[in-house]
């Protein structure tokens, strides 16, 4: 099963996905920390479905298991999953635990 | 003819209007709009364009409820008979202030319950260039098939590329793209 610290790379890969589209003045700071969507969040929708399309794709690659980031659950977490970077990683590696 | 103004949660959007031609000019020049078709050099000529578009066509500023302009996005080629249109002219110009605002996906939901609610249309579709690869994932993630690919159909910078055609039917709509777009516009808003 994939770790949280793989997971991280996957989420930042995906970041780094947008910046490979962006120029050089419109680069997003990419963290852990990185808020990904709501208030102070760097990504607009257009850049957040992209996230979403890549990290599914390349979860789906590593673990075998196919994941939906976008269902009803996702959206009734006490923390939505797209909150920031670790956020994110919790909810996967929850879905993962409970796919196992 | 004038056509209302679309009232979303985030963003509304209002008629393009002849005022609009500087700022959408600007917009149009940035890099991101490299993806558009080549448009008018002067405000003088971006401003003939618009005052030429034709009732049939439905084209709209993207605005935050504040009235601050972030984007425009049309829906052309409207065809009532075969109950079919092309959303297109889709661009955030202002990108960061549609940080963290689902400005896009309510733009277009604004824009398709305009097509298929009220126009009753039954399709919309269109061609985005193969390789702007985020337009082409955000279409798809939204629903649209890609239906065929028009090889060197677009020129950018001297260069041939292919364009991709898209298509989403009303039934997708209802039952892929409708969801999608509100569990996006329920992301950004704060846990109570």
């Amino acid at each position: 099963m994939l770790n949280q610290d793989a997971v991280h790379a996957i989420i930042l890969q995906a970041l780094n996905n947008i910046n490979d589209e962006r120029g050089p003045d419109e680069q997003l700071v990419i963290s852990l920390d990185t808020r990904l969507f709501g208030a102070d969040a760097v990504l607009d929708s257009l850049s957040l479905v992209s996230v979403i399309v890549d990290v599914e794709a390349a979860i789906s690659d590593a673990s075998g298991r196919e994941i939906s980031l976008t269902d009803d659950r996702a959206m009734s977490q006490a923390v939505s999953p797209f909150t920031d970077v670790n956020a994110l990683t919790a909810y996967i590696l929850l879905l993962l635990s409970e796919a196992a | 003819m004038t056509h209302d103004t679309l009232q979303g949660q985030f963003v509304n959007l209002r008629p393009l209007n002849v005022a609009d031609a500087a700022l959408t000019l600007d917009w149009r020049r940035a890099a991101r709009a490299r993806f558009l078709n080549a448009g008018a050099a002067s405000v003088e000529q971006q401003a003939a364009w618009i005052a030429a578009r034709p009732a049939s066509e439905y084209n709209y500023i993207i605005e935050l409820k504040n009235g601050h302009a972030i984007g425009m996005l049309s829906l052309t080629g409207i065809d009532r008979a075969n109950r079919h249109g092309e959303p297109g002219r889709f661009l955030i110009g202002d990108e960061a202030a549609a940080q963290g605002v689902p400005a896009a996906v309510e733009a277009m939901k604004l824009l398709y319950e305009l097509a298929f609610d009220q126009l009753e249309l039954v399709r919309v579709c269109g061609i985005v260039a193969a390789n702007n690869t985020l337009m082409v994932k955000w279409q798809k993630f939204m629903g649209m098939q890609e239906e065929g690919r028009l090889r060197n159909h677009l020129c950018q910078d001297g260069a041939f590329h292919d364009a991709v055609f898209l298509g989403l039917l009303v039934e997708d709509y209802r039952k892929v793209t409708l969801p999608r777009m509100k569990l996006l516009i329920a992301a950004a808003q704060p846990k109570k």
